[in-house]
């Protein structure tokens, strides 16, 4: 079935970039005896939760006065959310971006934050594929 | 099966603003078939405990808005509740001294792997069938 070998390649790929980490593998087992659409809500709630924090991050570092301690605060929750369902690559952005919070480094957090966008943009795309896909094995499936 | 001598289940509450790590971590919970509530701020935690309500253990975040996870522990062992299990959770690896500070039992980096609950709910189910005794 067509849909179901690129959604293993495309998770193959996934892992082997570090976009994912085994903590995901980890969800997909869980997932069993879970309703089917669990994998489903965990992306869309990780996706719909770390868009907001980019954004929120991007305004309290575009204010004249930065303050770190709230931007420290709200990377802890992208950091969170991220090791939580196995995002590695964001993850570990936020890991260095808390090094220049801390140098309270304003350019320094800025251009972490757009390397932390890319890679969350990155990984937001390839998860609506991989829920587009499995819709498609689930019905097929269903079907036969 | 996560429940005592006499078949109650273990009651937890968790309490973490971010709805994708509340989902995850009352997942894992249920595969221990754990009765759990969620709270998405320490004020909603702390209201819970002013209710009466009682739980077995506390699974808490670090930084939630309103009321965030330090002062949430603070007060609910100022409330008396000494026996409870409170747990800190955080992607912040050095929370650990600030969460003993506060009056918790132990702290779990995120993410809470599932062998590493297993043996926190067991620690408590052990701790209630003694306590039977």
């Amino acid at each position: 079935m067509e849909a179901k070998m690129q959604l293993n390649t495309l998770m193959a790929n996934m892992f082997a970039t570090g976009l994912l980490d085994d903590q995901f593998r980890q969800l997909q087992i869980l997932h069993e005896g879970s309703s089917p659409d669990f994998i489903t809500e965990i992306i869309t709630l990780f996706c719909m939760e770390g868009e907001g924090i980019i954004n929120d991050l991007a305004k309290l570092l575009n204010k004249p006065f930065v303050d770190f301690n709230k931007v420290d605060t709200l990377l802890y929750r992208l950091q969170g959310s991220s090791a939580t369902v196995g995002a590695q690559r964001v993850k570990d952005t936020c890991i260095q971006f808390h090094k220049f919070c801390q140098d309270n480094t304003r350019y320094g957090c800025l251009d972490t934050l757009d390397v932390v966008r890319n890679d969350f943009y990155d990984l937001r795309s390839k998860f609506q594929i991989m829920v587009q896909l499995e819709q498609q094995v689930w019905t097929f499936y269903r079907k036969h | 099966m996560a429940s005592n001598a006499q078949g109650s289940p273990v009651k937890a509450l968790l309490v973490d603003d971010t709805a994708v790590d509340a989902l995850i971590l009352s997942t894992k919970l249920r595969k221990f078939h754990c009765e759990t509530t969620v709270a998405k701020t320490g004020k909603e935690a702390l209201d819970l405990f002013h209710e009466g309500k009682k739980f077995d253990i506390v699974l808490c975040d670090k930084d939630m808005p309103i009321m965030n996870g330090l002062e949430a522990v603070e007060k609910i062992r100022a409330m008396g509740e000494i026996d409870v299990k409170i747990v800190g959770l955080s992607a912040d690896y050095d929370a650990t001294e600030v969460f003993m500070s506060a009056g918790a039992d132990a702290f779990v980096p995120k993410p809470m792997k599932l062998d590493v609950l297993s043996a926190i709910i067991q620690e408590v189910i052990n701790k209630k069938n003694n306590t039977m005794v």
